[in-house]
This record gives structure tokens, C-alpha cells and sequence, in this order.
């Protein structure tokens, strides 16, 4: 039995990044992957795309990221999308020593393996 | 003749003079002045000054420059040296008043030319000799204290906008960082290797980025730090802990571990991730120092800081009280120790002696940033029997931040 795909939303502003990202997240064979380098049209993409869930960036031009999620939370249809920051403003040891949680949100560190990313994406779309 | 009341107490006046008529005459002098001096002492030669000046301590010294074994500025020169506190008023010949004022400019407070003074003029020039050195010496004292102050801050100064621009630095460089390091891995993945240098090659790029990023983590970590994450930790528990997540290198590197001093929970209020971040770094220094094979020694102790302990100096200047209670972690090595000029060095931040390695210079300077936060003191120092001994002292009870 074929598994369906798990829909995955990337919202950040480096585009070489998201394309690094998506690549990989596409060659496990077990994602769908949307990317929005926008942060104002992130609403727009997350409506339309239905994922799974987001990988959000922090700090983009002109809408930040806990703004795109509080956006976000507005949405009927998004409200129960789990969302996860990727950002380089913290370090993983600052992640880590926070349980991975801070202020009831996920966070993963820019760089971070990717072994570590799946990980976390796994824990998050089994609960 | 007029008594003068002095406002100082009277003055204790070493005469350095080898001719004793000059001798005679200078004392006859002070003695009518009773309420003027109260102890004198006379010395022929440099020598003999020399002598006396370990043994007493004057407030001035009536200097005759041509001694029969110094002369002229020579003899100025070594009795400043030795008395450093001391005023000094010269006295010379009829004929050599230039000379009388050169020694103002090498630090005579005034001169005197024989048979041209009174007992008068001689008693009023020893007290006003004393006073200008007492502000002399004041003044200098505030200008070195004010020198100081300006120099710390310069350099809190400094490393606040260093700060500041790495850690904008850093934040700049971790998103290309994660791009290079989710492409090298996407391309190991999925790229059938057709030729194993390929993999060698990814692999390189990937150990480079990893490199590049602990190095911006440092970097971080040296900017960011403000805050710690204090509670009550047990420090050989910590130090354990430590010895355990450095086991690889220590192993690999073949280097035996003799513990000593305290056992059992020896309690202290830390941020226990920071301090391990500094054992951990001083026991990888202490690796790299003896390369392969060796013996890290670590002992625990507990004292009160007394004049009759270790490296009381060092603590009271760290601002350390007499009577504080203190754990000392000293770590030594069997490596070939620190050269003496970069002792002091080792804390400045970008300072390695391994920069070929890879080596960013940033280790000391956080373990420098987190002892300073935690009210304790870290320094380097090298054993008579060789090899360098690193010692960190913790407050028992943390004084108020």
C-alpha cells in the first residue's frame, strides 16, 4: 500500500536555500513541497496548498515570520497547521536546552542537519 | 631666630653628603629646628645610603650628587629607584646652580647651593620638598588609576562592537551555511558516485561548512553572553561529565587522568552548561598541548582566602575578600607550558597558537566571559616541574552581579 505524500509549505525569503531544502525534503519520496520566498503572498500559498505542515523563516523582509504565523492562526483553515521556524537568529544549543519548544513553538536552527530537520518534521506530523 | 610651626609632623631626613664639614653644617642647621625633623640619619657614600634606605623609611633625603663611588645624575637616578616615595632636595656646589636645576627635571623636588642658605631656607625647603612629592605622588597615582580606567574601557568598548558585528556577521553567513550544507547533502544522497573522488570532495565541502559553522558558534557564543543559568551543581559531578564528552580526544591522544583534592558533591551555585563549555575547553587545550601521550591532572579544593593562601595577591585584586570561601579546580598538563609573554595573551579574543589547525582563538576568551559572569577568576601559570597549570576559582557563596 503507497502511502499519500505529506504536504510541506517553505516559507523563506533565500532562494537557494529553499531550493537546497525542497531537493532534499523531494528525494525522500515522502514529501510534497511548496515554496513561497515571500512572506506576504505565505497566507495566500498556505491557503491554496493545504500542507501538512510549515517551515517558516524568522526574519524576512517586510512581514516577519511570528507575523506570517499569527496571520496564519486566523485562517479557519490553518489554524490546526502545525508550523515550525527555521532560523539562524538562535543557535541548536539554545534550541536544545529549550526542548526544542520556545513559546509553544517549534524551532529548528539555521544549519541544522537534515537528519535532524526530518526528525523533527516526523515527531510532529505522528502526534 | 623664629620657630616655625609646621603643618606635617616632623620629617625623618637622611643626609647623603661625604664631605663631614658639609655634614656638620647641615645638621647644626636641622637642629635648630627642633619641632622640624625628628629622626636623622647621615650616609658618606651611595653605599651606605643604599644601606640605610632598606632599613628606614625617610620622607626626604638632602643628596650631595658627587659621592666618592656615584656622581652627578647616576646618584639621582638610583636613589629615586630605591625610594620611590621619597622626597629629595639636591644640594650643590657654588658654582653649579645649572646643574641644581637639571635635577629638577629628573626628579629632584628643589636644590640647594651650599653656603648660599639658612637653616631657615633649608627647613622650609625639606617640608615644602615633602609636600610637593606627596601631591606628585597623588597625582601620579590618579593619572595611573584614570589611564586604567580609560583602558578597560576602551577595550569593553572594543569588544562590544566586535560583538555586535559578529554576531551580525554570523547571522548573515548561517543562511548561505545551510543552503552549502542541504546542497552537499542532497548531492552525497543522489549522486551515483562515478568516480570515489567525488565523494571525497563532498565530503571535504561538508567537513569545511561544519568547520565554518562551529566557528560562528563560537563567535556567537562569545558575543551573546550575558545571562547564566544558575543552579546548585556538584563540581565533580561536572567535572566527570566533562572528563566523559572529552574521552574521544583524551583517549585517542592516549593521555591518563589523575584526579586529587576534594570527593564527594562538592557544591556550588554555576551555570553548569557554561562552566562544563569551559572544562571541556581547557581539557582540549591541555590535549593539544601534549599532543600524544601525557597526564592531565585535575584537583578540587576548598579554602578561605588568607594572606597565607595560595594566590592571595591574585584574589583580592579579582576582587576577592579576605575570609571568602572558594573552590579551586586546578588543571595541569605535561605539554611544554605557556612562553611567560603569552600568559596574559591567552584570554584575548582571536589569540591561537593553532591558527594553521583551524583554531579561531575564541575558547579562553568565553571561558574568560564565563568565569568573569560567574564572580570567579580562571589564569594560566606554568609548573616548576613543567607543563601548564590552569586554575578556575568559584565564590562559594556568588556575590551580587
Amino acid at each position: 500500500m503507497k502511502t499519500q505524500k505529506r504536504k510541506v509549505l517553505i516559507v523563506d525569503d533565500e532562494r537557494g536555500f529553499t531550493n537546497m531544502l525542497s531537493l532534499n525534503l523531494e528525494s525522500t519520496g515522502k514529501y510534497e513541497v511548496r515554496v513561497e520566498n515571500s512572506s506576504e503572498r505565505a497566507v495566500e500559498a498556505a491557503v491554496q496548498f493545504q500542507p501538512d505542515i510549515i517551515l517558516l523563516d524568522v526574519v524576512m523582509p517586510n512581514i516577519e515570520g511570528p507575523d506570517v504565523a499569527a496571520a496564519m492562526k486566523q485562517v479557519r483553515e490553518l489554524k490546526q497547521v502545525p508550523i515550525v521556524f527555521l532560523t539562524a537568529t538562535i543557535t541548536k544549543d539554545e534550541v536544545d536546552s529549550q526542548d526544542g519548544l520556545i513559546g509553544g513553538h517549534f524551532f529548528v536552527a539555521k544549519p541544522s542537519p537534515i537528519s535532524y530537520l526530518y526528525e523533527i518534521i516526523e515527531r510532529i506530523l505522528s502526534s | 631666630m623664629t620657630e616655625i610651626t609646621f603643618i606635617r609632623d616632623p620629617l625623618q631626613v637622611l643626609i647623603i653628603e661625604d664631605n663631614p664639614v658639609d655634614q656638620k653644617v647641615l645638621l647644626s642647621m636641622l637642629k635648630e629646628f627642633p619641632r622640624s625633623v625628628s629622626h636623622i640619619e647621615t650616609a658618606a657614600t651611595l653605599l651606605q645610603a643604599q644601606a640605610l634606605l632598606a632599613q628606614f623609611q625617610f620622607d626626604v633625603a638632602i643628596v650631595d650628587l658627587n659621592l666618592t663611588d656615584s656622581s652627578g645624575e647616576k646618584t639621582l637616578e638610583t636613589i629615586t629607584r630605591l625610594a620611590p616615595a621619597m622626597a629629595i632636595v639636591v644640594s650643590t656646589g657654588a658654582y653649579e646652580d645649572d646643574l641644581g636645576l637639571r635635577t629638577l627635571s629628573k626628579g629632584a623636588q628643589d636644590f640647594l647651593v651650599k653656603s648660599r642658605y639658612t637653616a631657615y631656607v633649608l627647613n622650609k625647603a625639606l617640608h615644602y620638598s615633602v609636600e610637593r612629592k606627596r601631591l606628585e605622588v597623588s597625582l601620579q597615582k590618579a593619572y595611573d588609576d584614570l589611564k586604567d580606567t580609560q583602558e578597560s574601557l576602551v577595550k569593553a568598548e572594543k569588544m562590544r562592537v566586535v560583538g555586535a558585528l559578529a554576531s551580525g556577521v554570523a547571522h548573515e553567513v548561517k543562511n548561505p551555511l545551510a543552503t552549502i550544507m542541504y546542497g552537499v547533502t542532497y548531492l552525497k544522497e543522489n549522486l551515483t558516485p562515478v568516480d570515489e573522488k567525488v565523494d571525497v570532495v563532498l565530503t571535504t565541502i561538508h567537513e569545511a561548512t561544519e568547520r565554518a559553522n562551529n566557528i560562528i558558534m563560537d563567535l556567537l557564543d562569545f558575543s551573546s553572553m550575558s545571562k547564566l543559568n544558575k543552579s546548585l551543581t556538584d563540581m565533580n559531578a561536572l567535572i566527570g561529565k566533562a572528563l566523559q564528552l572529552s574521552q574521544h580526544e583524551l583517549e585517542s591522544h592516549h593521555i591518563k587522568i589523575e584526579r586529587s583534592g576534594l570527593e564527594g558533591p562538592v557544591n556550588l551555585i554555576i551555570d553548569s552548561n557554561r562552566i562544563e563549555q569551559v572544562l571541556i575547553n581547557i581539557f582540549l587545550n591541555a590535549v593539544h598541548a601534549m599532543r600524544s601521550a601525557g597526564v592531565l591532572t585535575i584537583d578540587v579544593s576548598q579554602f578561605k582566602v588568607a594572606p597565607t593562601a595560595v594566590l592571595y595577591s591574585k584574589l583580592k585584586s579579582s576582587g576577592f575578600s579576605l575570609g571568602d570561601s572558594v573552590v579551586m579546580v586546578s588543571i595541569g598538563d605535561t605539554g611544554k607550558g605557556i612562553p611567560h609573554e603569552q600568559l596574559n595573551k591567552v584570554f584575548e579574543p582571536f589569540f591561537t597558537t593553532r591558527r594553521a589547525q583551524g583554531g579561531v582563538g575564541l575558547g579562553l576568551a568565553v571561558a574568560k566571559n564565563i568565569m568573569d559572569l560567574h564572580g570567579g577568576l580562571i589564569f594560566f601559570d606554568n609548573k616548576p616541574e613543567g607543563g601548564a597549570l590552569v586554575r578556575i576559582v568559584f565564590p562559594m557563596n556568588p556575590r551580587m552581579l
